[in-house]
């Protein structure tokens, strides 16, 4: 058992946790991030549809919630972020379609309402919204069902990898002087005069500033404290990912209002969810899909283009939206200090919290310097990180070369994907230390066949690289190993 | 390795590969080469250690190695040129193979026919979309297999498995074997994925409880499995109300059919049959690309290993010949159709004018049938499954009895006897 001493404490690596780390490293901050997992990203942030500068719908996002401001001003922070991270990043735009002239009148007031709040409450360097008639919506998108006649544009829509993101921001902080603990869980809390006692599972911290940063989790960090000036509500949603075969269907992601989404991703699968309007109050912290759910999602991806099929489907999962008003909806977020408890600070950055999280950063250095906290600037920052290689992505000429200097990117160790022991090699350099950790920064097992040909593989490879046994090898750390036994192991226990 | 004279490049070296290989040499190319990802022919073969190989073919009861190590040989001995470690991960429309190693990096070669041999594929739990949370322990069964067989570990020792094909049943009596219990095998269908032979050797004899008409319905457990519900379905594969019940596990194995791996087809523009997965071919096991063959796994799932041998030899001899002869004789095409009670049948194409064997499968389990081709032919057969590929031999002279000018005929599946 380790005692810490930090000045500030971050509590959760997902995308808020992350951001907030990262752009204290502009300064000589004294900060440990910590997360309970094995790997970063891994909480809702994983979960999310990776549509990224959401804010030009208007008529959603509205300038007296907080949560709006903050999906704002990331708007156009979010490319360059990407860019110095080296994380991919594509403007796709989206299409929200319209059905019959009834609908309209929804278009029309969304479209006004933008050019008067262009410039004033929306950033000025953000893309106008354009409406396409129905020849326009069919030359683009031949796949969108033939029965809407029109739809909103939005260019400014655009999709990323928040996992990648999330992992590179962390790196990125760490290089420029954050502490970051990983597998550590905050188990309680106690408030102090002037600061803060944390107990994990792997020793206890003392601090003086607390940013609760723990997506679903953080009802239950702010409990520790009665920090909870706040109800949070789970929202279940579902989302589905399909085969790349059929990832060029849609060019931009299409959605229609009260129904659902469908998308391409930024690695070339397609994939659709239940939009948040229409999502169903859920049980906290239960990650099961259920048929209902999957069965709703697949019928309003249908009504939007009607070729998305079960049979493409390769992967699914469910996350949580975490609502502070439930009247509300998505709409307002919790990011601000406790009305009751100084120095602690609650980032629940809600939906589109990806979006908001740039934004919420800058901000977080506000309401840091309000509280007292000074911050000299780090004149060592470095805000570049390199990306590890993506063998699928290179020319030949750049393969040939790349396999002449390490020949284990020659091996492929994925075929899906593509995916070489060279690239694992080198996520687990950087710190993978699970199959989801291998998969998450370099995509094997992430394709058709997830994991079914690349798993005993990776998993040898990781076996090999951090010197432990197979057996030891987890799916995402804890107990989720998927060897349990040696072979024949069983046999002797039972003589 | 020179690549600039090849005249037939094998891609996949299971046991469709190296039959397609070793017949390509015979019929008298000189330059073939098989290509293959893993460090050793043999494929999937190396991970089956249990008998029932060979049957047919040799006339002998092998287990897979066994069965494998006879053709690595005879490859070997007939001058097949192996190449390992290589993955192929570019196929042109012009024939244009762009490959990966170790060795010589990326590889780029246009051999003069080409063979596509790469097997195929376990559908994956994402595929199916079971409901429920996401904890280790959920496997296909081939991964599994390859786990206890080939790397020594053994996944869990409270077992499920929903999906009875093959590969899944003989994982049921290796994993009893190997000291684990496997619970049950759950089956949405009413009659099993796999033979007759594996229910009986692989369940019925370990006294492995099987259920029909049952599958799934939800998986439990945050970091590994803990259970999973399985409930009665009803005639349109619905879970029945009140039937759910919970079997505690720690693994949930899944054989729930397999796909042709047709990536590389896709690449080249081959087209594919929607029903088999695999590529539309002719009797020569030609598809729609002049000098681009298939065979086995890869062309429409076996269900024996001899069947893959035999038809994956057909496609090494026309691929052979294709090399000698620059182009293929154009042969009138005929397209065989599925009729009743018949879900595919391969070859798509025929040309009426050689000895030709129709593979195909039945949609629905019957008894006393019989297949009829057009109107040449009729054979009786006592019961057909889904499961049991039929095999139908049609000589050039039924053939010849086709009218001149026919364009289709089609293959039905007719009840015997009384109406
Ligand atoms: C289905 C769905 C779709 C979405 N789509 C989008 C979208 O398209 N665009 C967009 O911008 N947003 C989207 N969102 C919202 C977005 O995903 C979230 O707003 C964002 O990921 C929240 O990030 P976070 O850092 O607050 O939470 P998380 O990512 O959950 O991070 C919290 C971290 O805290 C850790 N933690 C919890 N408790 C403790 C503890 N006691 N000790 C230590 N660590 C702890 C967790 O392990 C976790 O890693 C979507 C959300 C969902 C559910």
């Amino acid at each position: 058992m380790s005692r810490v001493e930090t000045e500030v404490l971050i509590i959760g690596g997902g995308i808020g946790g992350a951001a907030i780390a990262r752009e204290l490293s502009r300064y000589t901050a004294d900060a440990t991030l910590v997360e309970k997992g094995a790997d970063v990203g891994q909480g809702i942030t994983k979960y999310s549809s990776t549509i990224m500068c959401q804010g030009a719908n208007v008529l959603e996002f509205r300038s007296e919630y907080h949560n709006s401001r903050l999906v704002w001003a990331g708007m156009p922070l979010m490319e360059p972020l990407c860019r110095e991270l080296d994380v991919p990043f594509k403007r796709i735009g989206s299409l929200e379609l319209v059905e019959n002239q009834a609908g309209m009148r929804h278009p029309e007031k969304m479209m006004r309402r933008f050019k008067d709040w262009h410039g004033k409450y929306l950033p000025s360097d953000i893309e106008p919204l354009q409406f396409i008639d129905r020849d326009t919506l069919r030359a683009w998108e031949p796949n969108v069902d033939k029965k809407y006649i029109g739809a909103v544009y939005d260019p400014n829509i655009a999709v990323n990898d928040p996992v990648r993101l999330t992992i590179a921001l962390v790196d990125n902080a760490k290089k420029n002087g954050i502490n970051v603990l990983l597998e550590t869980e905050v188990l309680d809390i106690k408030a102090g005069t002037d600061g803060f006692e944390v107990w994990t599972n792997n020793g206890s911290i003392a601090c003086r500033y607390i940013i609760n940063a723990a997506g679903e989790y953080v009802g239950k960090i702010a409990q520790m404290v009665d920090a909870d000036d706040f109800a949070m509500y789970p929202v279940k949603s579902y989302q589905a990912v399909l085969d790349k075969k059929v990832g060029g269907l849609i060019n931009r992601m299409v959605l229609a209002t009260g129904s659902g989404m469908v998308s391409p991703t930024i690695h070339g699968n397609l994939f659709f969810g239940i939009s948040p309007g229409s999502q169903r109050l859920g049980k906290a912290h239960d990650h099961s899909t259920d048929k209902k759910l999957a069965d709703t999602a697949l019928r309003h991806a249908q009504e939007l283009v009607p070729a998305v099929s079960a049979a493409d489907i390769i992967n699914s999962f469910v996350g949580f939206i975490v609502f502070r008003n439930f009247e509300i909806g998505w709409h307002e977020c919790t990011v601000g200090v406790s009305r009751w408890v100084p120095r602690f600070i609650n980032a629940s950055i809600g939906f589109p919290g990806i979006c908001a999280a740039p934004g919420v950063a800058k901000e977080m250095i506000d309401i840091l310097t309000r509280q007292g906290l000074r911050l000299a600037e780090n004149p060592r920052f470095d805000p570049y990180e390199k990306a590890m290689p993506d063998f699928s992505d290179l020319s030949d000429e750049e393969k040939k070369e790349l396999i002449a200097r390490d020949p284990r990117y020659g091996h492929v160790v994925c075929r899906c994907e593509t995916v070489t022991e060279g690239e694992i090699v080198e996520a687990i350099r950087r710190g993978a230390r699970t199959l989801d950790g291998v998969k998450f920064r370099c995509r094997p097992g992430m394709g058709r066949c997830q994991g079914g040909f690349c798993g005993p593989r990776v998993t040898r490879i990781l076996a090999r690289e951090l010197g432990i046994s197979e057996e030891e090898v987890t799916k995402k750390g804890g107990e989720s190993r998927n060897l349990l036994y040696k072979g024949k192991e069983l046999l002797e226990a039972h003589q | 390795m020179k690549l600039h004279d090849v005249d037939v490049a094998v891609i996949g070296a299971g046991p469709a590969g190296m039959a397609a290989a070793i017949r390509a040499r015979e019929a008298g190319a000189e330059k073939v080469v098989l290509m293959e990802r893993a460090e050793e022919l043999g494929g999937l073969l190396h991970q089956c250690v249990h008998n029932g190989f060979g049957l047919l073919y040799f006339n002998e009861d092998l287990t897979g190695p066994e069965y494998g190590h006879r053709f690595i040989e005879k490859a070997l001995d007939t001058g097949v040129t192996p190449l390992l470690e290589t993955m192929v991960v570019r196929l042109g429309e012009d024939r244009q193979i762009g490959a990966v190693n170790t060795k010589e990096g990326f590889i780029t070669f246009r051999p003069k026919s080409i063979v596509l041999a790469m097997g195929c594929r376990e559908r994956s739990r994402g595929a199916l979309n079971i409901p429920g949370t996401r904890p280790a322990g959920v496997l296909t069964a081939g991964t599994a297999q390859r786990y206890v067989n080939v790397e020594g570990f053994v996944p869990g020792k409270k077992v499920v498995i929903l999906g009875s094909g093959d590969i899944g049943m003989i994982m049921a009596r290796r994993l009893t074997l190997e000291g684990a219990r496997v619970e049950a095998v759950v089956e949405i269908l009413p009659y099993i994925g796999g033979l007759i032979r594996n229910e009986v050797q692989c369940l019925h004899d370990f006294d492995i409880p099987l259920f029909l008409n049952h599958t799934v319905t939800q998986i439990h457990g945050e970091e590994r499995v803990e259970a999973v519900t399985v409930a009665q379905v009803n005639g349109n594969r619905q879970p029945v109300a009140g039937t759910q019940r919970t079997i505690a596990c720690d693994t949930l194995l899944l054989s729930v059919g397999l796909i042709p791996e047709n990536e590389l087809s896709i690449m080249a523009g081959v087209r594919l049959d929607p029903v088999t997965g695999g590529a539309r071919v002719d009797e020569t096991r030609q598809t729609n690309i002049p000098g681009v063959f298939a065979g086995g796994n890869v062309l429409h799932v076996h269900d024996l290993v001899d069947n893959v041998s035999w038809e994956s030899e057909m496609a090494g001899e026309s691929a052979a010949r294709f090399a000698l002869e620059g182009k293929q004789k154009e042969s009138g095409k005929i397209v065989v159709r599925a009729g009743r009670n018949i879900r595919y049948v391969v070859p798509q194409t025929i040309s009426g004018r050689r000895d030709t064997t129709l593979y195909m499968r039945v949609n629905e389990p019957e008894e006393t049938v019989r297949i009829k081709v057009g109107d040449i032919m009729t054979k009786g057969v006592r019961a057909v499954k889904p499961s049991e590929m039929l095999k139908i031999e049609l000589s050039a002279e039924k053939l010849g009895k086709l009218r001149e000018g026919t364009k289709e005929i089609t293959v039905d599946c007719e009840k015997r006897g009384g109406k």
